[in-house]
């Protein structure tokens, strides 16, 4: 088990780097950095003279080795966009995201879990049906109609929760029933159909020969084999979270990750673009090495 | 007279298959004494196992018992709770072995769990005593290490210590009654033999009755005392296992019999023009699995430096247990996977420089399972007509004259051809594979278990159409197979493999009656056969 999770660390770290390298190269070749903080009408000189001030002139492998130790001493650069230290951007915005990611998958999974075993436990009958009509509805209503529904209904109409902004736990409960809701279907579908295919196996049938029956075979035999793809895709989720959610985010004005990345792409602001999608591609590759060890812990045949 | 252990009386089963009820067991009734061995015979779709689904609840979700008195004990027990049979009857009173070792065991707990969970939900004991419990039952269905098996999960088990594993399981709450399902029809066939004297020693120790379950009437005439032969749901005679197996009543019986006699019998001629068709020469092929950083890559040898040749006419027998290497070698010769050394000629010219098509005219396979291996979109027509659409420039005409004849070969009529493959028998369909293979008119054909999932009257059909074939078209066939009935039928030569090496090889008769190699010998004791009584 150490075996696994140190062997599944070591590549993860190899993707983080080639990641960390992709974006760098990108941003830096395609765009002109000088450029950029210069502004669409600068004179040639003056972006020649900020090439040197801001050291653009330099190999951009000095450039990327100078980044990647910077990020790893804690200097994440400054955004000329906000004129701020990057680290403190980032220090601002995150708390907001990951409230709304965290109470978001929360939502999903307290409707998708059980929603999706109740539906494998009654397949065909009207549990079932009700469980493929939430799933069927919550994919196709967007985002932003929900989120304005909600606030027309429980912040307007009836004034339980506040119409927008991050200040307490209460304003994310709205954006995060319009986040959760729309990682519904995927999960609770894998729930039934995981769930479905384990309780028609060959295991379960001997665990029924033994005597289990009703709810204990469900948790004692069944429940464990049913749950490790939706560890998968609940990491995923919590990944695409994590990066922010634009359209949540922008209907309920909180000022988390997503609205960051929106403004700094439209300011050209490169050191800030190039930390958030190196942070995004960070959380998305912990996540998905969590998930790994966590499967491994739960599936022996995984551990090789 | 004494109650006996069990009586089911008139038990009829019923499957709801989209609100249309279809009867599947009809008016089963069964006797078991305390200690009795009843064996129920029968093809599947016969009801063997579905009736004994019935009795132990455990039946698949469209199927309902219909009507029937099921006494155990004295009790009747069709009308109590399921609770009450949950927690008092299955598992306690009476257990299951599946066909399936491989799927049987839950894969993500470690065998001791799933043991003492058993011993657990019916015993009211301490985990202490469960745990010695656990043990004492793998001790006594002969696993070694028990104390590092407990630990283990059922994925770094092999089938036969899985299966051992599932007696163990069955057994550990003491059952007055052990139902045993196929218990080796999964396994290979050295191992077979192993289970089945395992649990007759076990059943017979504990003093349990017993219900066999099996397809294989020579199995269940060496394991039982009675036997009860099924045929689509109805029970055909039932009684002492001497008397069914020398005074069959019902035709039916006499046919599975005859299956098993006429596999006894030979009636080969040997070849005595011998043209050298294949020459394999030193082949070996290896293949490797993926490592990672921190694991090295592992190599299996499937197939090391075999050498055999094949001459014109006669069929060749390629024997072992599965892992043996038979079907890669079988893969290499069909140019289905490149061989890593060695070489293989055919007509005197390398293998390889043959095109596709001009191999594909000459040698040609039938696999094993016809459920699979005939695309179910297209008709019965098109799947034998197409390899001469691919091959050759003949006329409509001529096409279809040649697919109505190697229809009628195989002995299908004509009115198959609009046909889809889901409308045929797993026999007709293995006849479809065999025509697709012959319309070519190949030199060789391949066979890879060509009977192994198919039922045994099933079974002989097709064996006498090869046999038929072979002399009439004088096609030369390779048979791999890891049942030595069917080589014995079929082959004039044989072939044993283990372990991706040649063991023995030589006659039929010789390799069957005279085996040298050890592993032959275990392999060859290990067929059940009835030999017919005069």
């Amino acid at each position: 088990m150490l075996k696994f999770v140190a062997g599944r660390f070591l590549v993860s770290l190899a993707v983080a780097f080639t990641i960390s390298f992709v974006t760098f190269f990108f941003l830096n070749i395609f765009t002109d950095p000088a450029q950029a903080v210069a502004g669409e009408e600068a004179l040639f000189e003056e972006i020649e003279q900020i090439r040197t001030q801001y050291g653009f002139d330099r190999p951009i492998l000095t450039r990327y080795f100078e980044w990647l130790g910077g990020i790893f001493t804690g200097d994440f650069g400054v955004s000329y966009y906000w004129n701020k230290p990057v680290g403190t951007l980032l220090l601002e915005r995150a708390p907001q995201t990951i409230k709304l990611a965290l109470m978001s998958v929360s939502v999903t999974i307290m409707v998708a879990i059980p929603l999706g075993i109740l539906a494998a436990l009654n397949p065909n009958s009207i549990i079932d049906r009700f469980a493929l009509s939430v799933a069927v509805s919550a994919q196709a209503i967007p985002n932003f109609w929900l989120g304005l529904i909600l606030i027309i209904i429980f912040s307007v109409t009836f004034p339980i929760f506040p119409v927008s902004g991050d200040k307490t736990y209460y304003h994310f409960i709205l954006p995060s029933l319009v986040l959760g809701t729309s990682s519904v279907p995927p999960v609770m579908r894998l729930m039934r159909t995981g769930l479905l295919d384990v309780i028609n196996s060959d295991y379960i049938r001997t665990a029924r020969s033994i005597g289990f029956s009703g709810w204990r075979l469900v948790t004692k035999h069944a429940l464990r084999n049913a749950v490790l793809p939706i560890i998968s895709v609940i990491a995923v989720q919590l990944g695409h979270k994590f990066g922010g959610s634009l359209i949540t985010e922008s209907v309920f004005a909180i000022n988390g990750l997503g609205r960051l990345a929106l403004l700094s792409i439209l300011g050209a602001d490169i050191p800030t673009v190039q930390i958030l999608i190196f942070v995004f591609a960070i959380t998305f590759i912990v996540f998905n090495l969590l998930s790994d060890i966590l499967n491994a812990y739960l599936d022996p045949r995984l551990r090789l | 007279m004494e109650t006996p252990l069990l009586e089911i009386k008139n038990l009829n089963i019923s499957f709801n298959i989209s609100k249309n009820i279809v009867n599947t067991v009809d008016n089963f009734s069964l006797t078991l004494k305390e200690k009795e061995t009843i064996g129920i015979v029968g093809e599947s779709g016969s009801g063997k196992t579905i009736s004994m689904l019935g009795l132990t609840r455990l039946l698949p979700k469209q199927a309902f018992v219909d009507k029937g008195s099921l006494q155990f004990k004295g009790r009747d027990i069709s009308n109590i709770s399921n609770k009450e049979f949950y927690q008092k009857i299955s598992g306690k009173k009476i257990s299951m072995i599946f066909q399936e070792p491989m799927t049987a065991l839950n894969p993500v707990y470690t065998i001791g769990r799933q043991l003492m969970a058993t011993y657990l939900f019916h015993n009211d004991v301490s985990r202490n005593s469960a745990y010695n419990r656990a043990i004492e039952f793998l001790d006594k269905v002969q696993l070694t290490n028990v104390k590092e098996r407990m630990a283990q999960y059922p994925h770094q088990l092999s089938g036969g210590q899985r299966q051992r594993v599932m007696i163990a399981m069955a057994l550990i709450n003491s059952p007055e009654l052990l139902i045993a399902d196929e218990p080796t029809t999964a396994l290979d066939v050295t191992v077979q033999k192993e289970i089945v004297g395992l649990i007759q020693k076990l059943i017979e120790n504990l003093g349990m009755a017993m219900i066999f379950i099996s397809h294989d009437l020579g199995l269940v005439s060496k394991t039982c005392e009675n036997i009860i032969v099924m045929e689509k749901g109805l029970i055909l005679e039932s009684g002492k296992a001497d008397d069914v197996l020398t005074r069959p009543k019902e035709n039916y019986t006499k046919n599975l019999l005859k299956c098993l006699w006429s596999l006894d019998v030979d009636h080969k001629k040997i070849h005595k023009a011998r043209t050298l068709l294949l020459d394999v020469k030193n082949i070996s092929k290896s293949y490797q699995l993926p490592g990672s950083i921190l694991k090295p890559k592992k190599i299996i040898n499937a197939v090391r430096n075999v050498s055999f040749e094949i001459f014109k006419g006669e069929t060749l027998a390629i024997v072992g247990e599965s892992g043996s290497g038979k079907s890669t070698v079988a893969k290499i010769i069909n140019g289905l996977t490149k061989m890593d050394s060695g070489e293989v000629l055919l007509e005197g010219k390398k293998i390889d420089s043959y095109s596709p098509l001009e191999r594909a005219l000459r040698i040609q396979p039938v696999f094993q399972d016809p459920y699979s291996t005939l695309n179910p979109n297209h008709t019965i027509g098109f799947i034998v007509r197409r390899p001469l659409l691919l091959n050759r420039s003949l006329s409509y005409d001529e096409i279809e004259m040649k697919v109505a004849k190697t229809l009628d070969l195989v002995g299908l009529s004509k009115n198959f051809i609009n046909r889809f493959p889901s409308q045929l028998s797993g026999g007709q369909r293995q006849r479809v594979a065999i025509a697709r293979a012959i319309i070519l008119e190949p030199k060789i054909l391949i066979c890879d278990e060509p009977t192994s999932s198919l039922d045994v009257t099933i079974q002989s059909q097709i064996l006498d159409l090869l046999n038929e074939l072979k002399e009439r078209l004088q096609i030369t066939i390779v048979l791999i197979s890891h049942n030595i009935s069917v080589v014995k039928f079929l082959s004039d030569r044989v072939l044993v493999m283990n372990n991706g090496e040649i063991l023995e090889s030589g006659n039929t008769l010789n390799i069957i009656n005279k085996p040298k190699n050890n592993y032959t010998k275990k392999l060859m004791s290990a067929i059940f056969t009835v030999k017919k009584k005069v």
